[in-house]
């Protein structure tokens, strides 16, 4: 059983020894950390950083982004029943339609509470 | 047909939650949860007309249920929950119409939840394999989440709902890692084949342990018992009350059927079971300490509310004996549990509904004080409380006092005498704070000045609490009919090692 696990185990290894290296490595070799406020900042892709980073987002984005998980998790189940669409034939098409019938209900629930207006 | 008709339990939970949704989303703007309390209640109703109906039908011959296997296992035991589930969710919808109208805090959301999550439960009470398990608990419990976090603007209310979810998936997780060694260990994902290659050995001994392991902390932790309860009072006490009756009834028992499901079907091998080197001695500590910190905890708080949440750990405990003694008596102990869950379901319901009867909006009865000459004053709203709290407690005649008996008995059957005597011991240190709640309704009076509590009115509060005292004192006077649907329930675990 060892020897199955025996190259994740070395590939650990070497990760954790390399990574110890390196920083042992540039603690002794690299030259001093000049610390000046400058140096200090958040790097922004070389523009002037802005703003605290206690950042207040709107609830929206959270929304969209939780309806997006459930539609998207509805496409990768309609994947592979296409592809196997024959081969599970009236039980699958049966299965698949009421899937897609709650998320239906779930779609029209969506709609009807406003979730995907914009504005407001 | 048949199939449909014995699955129909569940798709009625599930198709009456979609259209309690498109029902809330489509309603009058003015009042959009006008009737949907009463609509998820007859939802429920519908749900037990139907487990009933099934039951009376019988799944013994339907072919067809070979359809749905190893995915869904129907059989007495699962239509037996189903019923159970939706007689505490139908319990816990009626609660609801009468308390979130009061605290102002009528919201849709809350009856679909209540449904889907019973849907939830009920999958993980018929699931006979370890994903479908997995599944239908994450649906049960992401409702509970919500539900605990459903008084916005309270902060106890999100930092129990916070806590209940951060430990909740770590319990999940470490189930799910159980059932992923289960898997690498015997190549089964369903609990009959995983319980079969278990019994036949092989040489991942060792693996399977490690998997045991996992897998009974997932569970024991979803039943809140010592030493993982301490998500529990905080969850308990931060929800609104009608959904923590959901938790202490619903959430429970699907829990325990998950429970008595997956041990007794995966982990029956000899030697897994016996005393010496299996599950059952490390459950019957588990038992122990559950109820008697539970126990000690519990006579501490000033907290009414907290003190049921303590007392909901406590039976945890003694239900958890009646497991202990299903691993040496296996259909006779099981069926005590199972009475057990349902005499404890109607009466910590009733205990959790007299609790929301005696508050009113912004003076919700929190502490004893709070509850000091209710007696006098509104003898009906007492009187209730007193049924439900004397049940709890166990004294005959009502429904805990033959709920306790049979476990006890099922255990002293099994050969369990210290176990036995400390569940018993554990009973009378219970009894004092349930009878703490009865000396303050009849024999105290409010201090000068304090604010008094006017209990509300509210038709759906008097029909649950109705309904909940009816059964639990049927259930304790003729107590015959509904241990017999027990005992049939249970039979569908073979005896021990066979």
């Amino acid at each position: 059983m060892i020897g199955t696990y025996l190259p994740m185990f070395l590939m650990i290894a070497v990760a954790i020894i390399l990574a110890l290296l390196f920083f042992t490595g540039a603690t002794f070799l690299g030259g001093k950390l000049d610390k000046t406020p400058e140096k200090m900042k958040p790097f922004e892709c070389g523009s002037e950083s802005s703003g605290g980073n206690h950042l207040k987002l709107s609830v929206k984005f959270y929304l969209t982004a939780i309806l997006f998980v459930v539609f998207d998790i509805e496409a990768v189940f309609i994947y592979p029943w296409a592809v196997q669409f024959k081969n599970l034939g009236w039980i699958g098409l049966a299965s698949m339609f009421g899937f897609l019938a709650v998320v239906v209900v779930a779609l029209v629930y969506v709609v009807k509470k406003g979730a995907l207006e914009w504005e407001n | 047909m048949a199939l449909a008709f014995i699955l129909s339990p569940l798709l009625v939970i599930g198709a009456g939650a979609l259209l309690l949704m498109l029902a809330e989303a489509f309603g009058p703007k003015h009042n959009r949860t006008a009737g949907l309390a009463l609509g998820c209640t007859i939802v429920f109703g519908a749900g037990f007309a139907f487990s009933v109906g099934a039951w009376l039908y019988g799944v013994e011959d339907v072919a067809e249920k070979e359809l749905i296997v190893p995915w869904l296992v129907i059989d007495r035991f699962s239509i037996f929950f189903d019923g159970l589930l939706c007689l505490g969710g139908a319990i816990a919808a009626l609660l609801a119409g009468g308390y979130l109208r009061e605290h102002e805090m009528e919201r849709g959301e809350f009856y679909s939840l209540l449904l889907f999550s019973t849907v939830g439960a009920m999958m993980v009470a018929s699931a006979g394999d370890a994903l479908i398990v997995f599944l239908g608990l994450e649906t049960m419990s992401l409702g509970a989440y919500a539900l605990t976090a459903f008084r916005r603007t309270s902060p106890r209310s999100a930092e129990g709902a916070l806590k209940y979810f951060l430990l909740g998936s770590f319990a999940a997780a470490l189930l799910l890692y159980g059932f992923a060694l289960l898997y690498g260990a015997t190549g089964h994902t369903d609990l009959a084949g995983i319980g079969e290659a278990v019994r036949a050995g092989g040489p991942h001994k060792t693996m399977i342990i490690v998997a045991l392991v996992l897998v009974l902390t997932g569970l024991v932790f979803k039943v809140s018992a010592v030493p993982f309860h301490m998500w529990a009072p905080d969850a308990y006490e931060g929800a609104p009350t009608p959904a923590t009756t959901y938790m202490a009834a619903v959430v429970k028992a699907g829990a325990f059927a998950m429970l008595l499901r997956v041990m007794l079907t995966c982990f029956t091998e000899k030697g897994l079971m016996s005393w010496s080197a299996g599950w059952p001695p490390v459950l019957a500590w588990i038992a122990v300490l559950t109820m008697t910190v539970a126990n000690l905890v519990a006579g501490q708080q000033e907290s009414v509310k907290r003190m049921l949440a303590y007392s909901s750990i406590a039976h945890a405990g003694y239900l958890l004996v009646g497991v202990v003694a299903a691993a040496r008596s296996m259909p006779e102990a099981t069926s005590s549990v199972l009475f057990y869950l349902l005499t404890y379901t109607v009466s910590t319901a009733g205990a959790f509904g007299a609790l929301i009867l005696c508050g009113r909006k912004g003076a919700e009865a929190v502490t004893y004080e709070d509850l000091a000459g209710i007696g006098r004053r509104h003898p009906a709203a007492a009187l209730a409380f007193s049924l439900f709290l004397v049940s709890l407690a166990g004294i005959p005649p009502t429904a805990g006092f033959f709920g306790k008996w049979f476990v006890f008995r099922a255990a002293m059957d099994s050969g369990f005498y210290l176990l036995t005597i400390i569940a018993f011991v554990n009973s009378v240190i219970g009894a004092y704070y349930y009878l703490r709640v009865l000396v303050f309704m009849y024999m105290r009076e409010p201090a000068a000045g304090a604010p008094v509590a006017t209990p509300m009115k509210s038709g759906y509060v008097a029909a649950a609490l109705i309904l909940s005292a009816v059964l639990v004192l049927i259930l304790g006077i003729v107590p015959s009919q509904s241990l017999d649907v027990a005992i049939k329930a249970a039979s569908i675990f073979g005896p021990p090692g066979g």
